[in-house]
């Protein structure tokens, strides 16, 4: 070896000390870019993908009317929920309410409702001739795994005149936590008092059959792929994938569907002067909601740090979203926010403070 | 090493030696230093792992292993149906892909002419380049349905008598998860298992021809024979990956948490339950759970490290005893 040894040995030292400054080097930039505030003028979010196409819409509008920039991804609820409580974003987008322990470790976050959809049933029934029909009771039996046939005598009797296979039932849930399941289950443990004792409420629940998949396009393609197969997926996207989906009784005795009428009737009902977010509940409407009310639907809401830098931004920009914002949803089958939710929100938009 | 010869040093050379001293040294920080940050970082991550499953260690006491529940509603945890998707779907993988990877490595060194035995090797390989989200996906469009639709009902036909083969066929369940965890550790077996026959001694193998053994009585008591700890080895490294395996698994398993009677109805594995749930734990006891499954699946991934050791070590000196 001798010499070349040497060499070696040399090549081998300088070879390290130059990946150490290279090393040092990148993450000395790294850090430094990191610690780089975005610009004043900039809002940074994220969370439900179910807001996603609205928020989406609002961006270039809102930059337009107010010049302020937001930056907003898709990354589910639970994820959101998460990263503004972090406060590594300025704002975080759910489909459901912080629970307790969330709002705890938020600390002092606003929940405030900016959108409004409703939540579609989608099946996969083959030779089905028109659309099927089901009500709260049917589909918490379905859901609790009691009724496990289309051909059942409980769907056929909601259903004269409809050729209903002798299929087997797949349902079909969301496997991560997800502000879908929780409208749903909300609705289901409204009308059935067997899903409230044994399954209950939230954005994941234990359900009692079925198979979980990821995502609003998760159980969507399950669904697509399983002959016999339902689940449930907010209506803006059952619609824009062509999805059939059922229309459900109502305590009008209706049989409604989600689109903006559906939904509108639905939240007709809510009290004039909203103080509470608990009351925003409009799933399961009373029988004066009329025959067109849509019985699931759902707020989605922004969640934001009640003390923030960048406090005089977020406010002009979530008052923007729930006043003007509100008319780029129908077209995205998101229903414009009542006039008393709006009351609750310009109240909850107070309460964030600069630093 | 070289045998130095000491002549009268120029004060040049003398500095250049002292020069590679050193590196040496600096060579030697470099690599102390290496190692000793993996080790740091390995207990750093067991004790933030076990330290924030506490609060549900506290809660649950041990009888959270064999408890059968999951429920964020009434926060009720336990980790039995994790485990038992874990293990199900892992040791299937196993049984499923130990026969077929010593059948790829024997047919790529003992049987393939060379021109065909290495782009096969190669392709083999590069199977495990496909990242798992990839192959799950994969699982979901294009496996899941066709197990369901052919393979599930043939197995149906012919072992149905068997609890784990009755019930509905489905897209998603602990036979989908644990095909495609076959897919996944094939690669790595047959590589290993490959490297180890083309390291048998040509002469042993040549030997037992000569002194008028078939080729399968050469393959089987030589080959085999000197290659049987590594290709234990191999097996465990395998079980390994599937006991780690999260997104593949979560895509094709069907994320139901119960303990399935039939292997074709959905259940959950602990990677797959972390991945889908951590995100958007609703409660810190939820939270902790799912560290607390984290915690379980490092122990159990340890056990399979440490028993592969101890079986290669068993092995060796039951072969130098031959």
């Amino acid at each position: 070896m001798g010499e070349r040894g040497r060499n070696m040995k040399r090549a081998l030292a300088l070879a390290f000390a130059l990946i150490v400054v290279v090393a040092v080097a990148v993450f000395a930039g790294r850090t430094q870019s990191a610690s780089a505030k975005p610009e004043a003028d900039s809002l940074v979010g994220t969370g439900s993908t179910f807001v996603f196409p609205l928020v989406s819409k609002w961006i270039p509008a809102v930059d337009n009317a107010l010049g302020i920039k937001v930056t907003y991804t898709g990354t589910g609820s639970g994820t959101g929920i998460a990263q503004v409580t972090a406060r590594s974003v300025d704002f975080g987008a759910s489909d459901a309410p912080l629970s307790p322990d969330q709002a705890s470790a938020c600390k002092s976050c606003v929940v405030i409702p900016w959108g409004l959809a409703g939540m579609s049933i989608p099946y996969n029934v083959p030779g089905l001739n028109g659309r099927l029909r089901l009500s709260g009771p049917v589909l918490a039996n379905i859901f609790l795994g009691n009724i496990t046939n289309w051909n059942s005598a409980a769907i056929k009797a909601l259903n004269p005149g409809r050729n209903l296979p002798d299929k087997k039932i797949t349902v079909v849930y969301r496997a991560d936590s997800s502000g879908s399941t929780y409208a749903v289950t909300g609705y289901l443990s409204e009308v059935s008092p067997q899903w409230k004792s044994k399954v209950g409420q939230g954005t994941s629940v234990n359900f009692p059959v079925g198979t979980g998949a990821r995502g609003s396009s998760g159980v969507a393609g399950v669904v697509k792929s399983t002959e016999g197969a339902i689940t449930y997926v907010d209506a803006a996207y059952s619609i824009t994938n062509h999805l059939q989906f059922a229309t459900i009784k109502n305590r009008a005795g209706g049989y409604a569907t989600p689109g903006v009428r559906g939904v509108t009737a639905a939240v007709s009902t809510l009290p004039k002067k909203i103080t509470n977010i608990a009351q925003l509940k409009i799933v399961d409407p009373p029988t004066r909601a009329g025959k067109m009310a849509y019985p699931i639907s759902t707020f989605t809401y922004v969640i934001v740090p009640t003390s923030s830098s960048k406090a005089g931004d977020l406010r002009k920009f979530i008052y923007w979203a729930v006043t003007q914002g509100q008319k780029f949803g129908p077209p995205l089958f998101f229903v414009p926010l009542p006039t008393s939710v709006k009351g609750f929100t310009y109240r909850e938009i107070k309460k964030i403070q600069g630093t | 090493m070289t045998t130095t010869t000491f002549e009268p040093a120029a004060p040049e050379t003398d500095l250049r030696r002292r020069g590679i001293r050193l590196g040496d040294l600096f060579f030697r920080g470099i690599a102390v230093a290496a190692a000793l940050a993996a080790t740091v970082l390995l207990g750093l991550i067991a004790w933030k792992v076990f330290d924030l499953a506490r609060p549900a260690f506290q809660d649950f006491g041990l009888s959270f292993v064999w408890t059968e529940a999951w429920n964020p509603v009434t926060n009720d945890f336990g980790a039995l149906i994790f485990i038992y998707g874990t293990v199900v779907t892992s040791l299937i993988a196993l049984v499923l892909a130990t026969p077929l990877s010593i059948a790829i490595a024997l047919f790529l060194t003992e049987m393939a002419p060379r021109r065909v035995a290495g782009p096969i090797a190669t392709m083999v390989e590069l199977l495990a380049a496909i990242p798992s989200v990839v192959l799950g996906l994969w699982g979901i469009l294009v496996f899941g349905p066709w197990v369901r639709d052919h393979l599930e009902p043939w197995l149906q036909s012919v072992l149905g008598f068997l609890p784990m083969f009755s019930g509905d066929p489905n897209q998603a369940g602990i036979l989908p998860a644990a095909l495609v965890l076959t897919i996944m550790i094939i690669p790595i077996t047959s590589a290993i298992c490959r490297e180890l026959f083309l390291r048998v001694p040509r002469d042993l193998i040549d030997g037992s021809l000569a002194l008028g053994s078939t080729r399968w009585e050469a393959i089987r008591g030589v080959m085999f024979a000197y290659a049987a700890p590594g290709i234990a080895a191999a097996v465990l490294l395998g079980l390994g990956r599937a006991f780690g395996e999260a997104i593949a698994v979560n895509q094709t398993i069907g994320n139901h948490s119960v303990i399935p009677s039939s292997w074709f109805a959905p259940g959950d594995s602990l990677g797959s339950k972390i991945a889908s749930s951590y995100a958007g734990a609703t409660s810190h006891l939820e939270a902790s759970s799912l560290l607390y499954l984290a915690a379980i699946l490092m122990v159990i991934s340890l056990i399979a490290n440490v028993s592969a050791q101890f079986i290669v070590v068993r092995f060796e000196r039951a072969r130098r005893g031959l």
